[in-house]
């Protein structure tokens, strides 16, 4: 039997598999879909100080391939995460590791979620959110090197728990942001976040998305995910974790082989719930057919041609 | 509140039932004892198949039988509605459901369907349901042409009330909109379901003579569940509340109809 389990972020995951950020609520709403104490682990909807009202509608549209989305980060706010939420995540993932999506306008909101969720139990460590394309400073931090410098290491002194980054696929290099992380003092890195996109109604010449522009997502976007995510886990050495159109065992073997220590399956789960269970036993199924016995024998493992 | 299933199902039959329209039945057993009228399912191809537009759609739940069968009112309005429509035996969907809040039907007053296109959908359930209950129960149906009606007879014996068919030109039934020629002198309970416009219409009506009233709303939809809040609508507190698990059916007064 294959091993999937992976040791990182000072822990124990089962499975390489998580649930990304936006995509699975805060759990409960997939309790009776998804057996979530069974997988590596899953991301909370963003988490902000004060509680945001979201976009308004339309907010989500299929695209070629995938989809387009402006929620607007609408979540419960800190405190309600906190008292309603999390309580929730500590009794039912007791196996499976969870991280607290964070987001913020400023670098003092996004310590206030750190430190006012710090002291809870039920949970791993933070994603730090610097690339949400929906609001008007969600990129803010994930697109200037000096501030995202600056976030990550004021986020460093007020907490030992694993800190992730999510990166943003909108700059010219991930590579250097990749890296300004890990010089700051990051455990790990996700990449990557929805690319921006727009879709037009052409019968009534209005964008379709209620916020104008959106976050594209799904299978249209492996491939870059899977650069994208090559070139940021070629830059450093703690993990990375890849994200974007993975739906089946070999999309996440893409990213395995491309450097990325675990995966996010997102979008798929919006078409299948059962979706992140199949890629966990695909990635199986190629472990026990090349006899990999484990996990890190795999990542990173691409072989490149000769240069020529 | 049923806990949803998700399950591959069957197409058992798949028939035109109008203009763009067909009448799909899933062999699906797992979600058709616990559906309730006014909710809905989630349908889709799955996630290996590219060919199809990538996010399932909801759909409102038409029909069930004893044995397992759940009926559909597909119309094609794109290429995903059209990838569903062109399935047949032995191919299957995937199948989420049931999901959302269903009507609330009580005798407390008779029920008056309003109906408009496929918002036909959930009445023929709600119909179903209202002749095993011994509910009264009214159907006003209307479309914009006679060749967008679906079968009469059909709905006849799927609910057993006679449809009071309307249609824009005229061609089918009386000429007019649903909300045209009502007869509210029993007081009813209205049920809505149809185009955003002829919702609006509803609420007014409602209000002005002080008749409860539920609408089914759509809203664009992605997972189904409450987890992509993809699908808001605006609460009467001014809050973006998502119309999969605390709708689709609301009462009227829950939601801001404001433009």
């Amino acid at each position: 039997m294959a091993d999937l389990s992976q040791h990182l972020l000072g822990t124990d995951f089962q499975s390489p598999v998580l649930l990304a950020s936006g995509t699975c609520g805060y759990g409960q709403e997939y309790a009776d879909l998804i057996p979530l104490d069974e997988i590596g682990g899953m991301v909370t909807k963003a988490v902000s100080r004060e509680p945001r009202e979201g976009n308004p509608p339309h907010r989500v549209a299929e695209t070629p391939g995938g989809m387009i989305n402006a929620i607007g980060l609408q979540n419960v706010g800190l405190e309600r995460f906190r008292l309603e939420k999390l309580p929730w995540l500590r009794e039912n993932l007791r196996v499976a590791q969870v991280l607290i999506n964070v987001v913020g306008h400023s670098a003092e909101d996004y310590g206030s979620v750190v430190s006012g969720l710090d002291g809870e139990d039920g949970f791993l460590g933070y994603e730090i959110n610097v690339s949400c394309p929906n609001v008007k400073d969600g990129t803010l931090f994930g697109t200037d090197p000096t501030a995202l410098s600056a976030l990550v290491t004021r986020l460093r002194d007020l907490t030992e728990r694993p800190l992730v980054v999510k990166l943003t696929p909108n700059v010219p290099d991930i590579s250097l942001y990749a890296r300004i992380c890990e010089e700051s003092g990051a455990d790990g890195l996700s990449a990557i976040n929805t690319f921006p996109g727009m879709l037009i109604d052409v019968e009534g010449r209005r964008p379709v998305i209620g916020n104008v522009s959106g976050g594209v997502s799904g299978p249209a976007i492996l491939p870059m995910g899977v650069y994208l995510t090559w070139r940021a886990a070629s830059a450093v050495s703690i993990p990375v974790i890849g994200i974007g159109g993975i739906r089946s065992g070999d999309d996440a073997l893409q990213y395995i082989l491309a450097g990325a220590s675990l995966v996010q399956v997102g979008t798929a789960l919006f078409v299948d719930p059962a979706s992140a269970v199949q890629v966990q036993a695909g990635i199986a199924d190629y472990m026990e057919r090349h006899g990999v016995g484990r996990l890190p024998e795999i990542v990173g493992g691409l072989t490149l041609p000769e240069p020529r | 509140m049923s806990v949803p299933v998700r399950a591959w199902a069957r197409v058992l039959d798949n028939r035109p039932a109008a203009r763009d329209t067909h009448w799909i039945e899933l062999d699906c057993p797992a979600i058709a004892g616990a559906a309730r009228p006014g909710q809905f399912v989630m349908l889709g191809t799955g996630v290996q198949d590219l060919a199809a537009p990538f996010l399932p759609r909801p759909f409102s739940i038409g029909t069930r039988t004893a044995d397992g069968r759940l009926g559909f009112l597909l119309r094609v309005f794109g290429d995903g509605t059209r990838r569903l429509a062109e399935m047949g035996p032995p191919e299957s969907m995937l199948v989420l459901g049931p999901l959302g809040r269903p009507f609330r039907m009580s005798g407390d007053r008779p029920l008056l369907c309003l109906a408009g296109g496929v918002g036909l959908a959930p009445f023929l359930f709600a119909g179903a349901q209202a002749r095993l209950e011994g509910l009264e129960l009214r159907i006003v149906y209307g479309e914009r042409s006679g060749e967008s009606v679906f079968d009469p007879d059909l709905i006849r014996r799927i609910t057993g009330v006679e449809p009071d068919l309307r249609t824009e030109d005229g061609t089918v039934g009386r000429r007019g909109l649903v909300l045209d020629h009502l007869d509210l002198q029993d007081a009813p309970q209205l049920l809505a379901c149809g185009p955003d416009p002829m919702l609006r219409a509803c609420v007014d009506l409602a209000a002005r003579r002080g008749l409860p009233l539920q609408v089914s709303v759509e809203e664009h939809m992605g997972c189904g569940v409450g987890t992509c809040q993809g699908c808001v609508v605006r609460s009467a507190d001014g809050e973006w509340i998502k119309s999969c698990t605390e709708g689709p059916v609301f009462d009227a007064e829950e939601l801001s109809w404001q433009t």
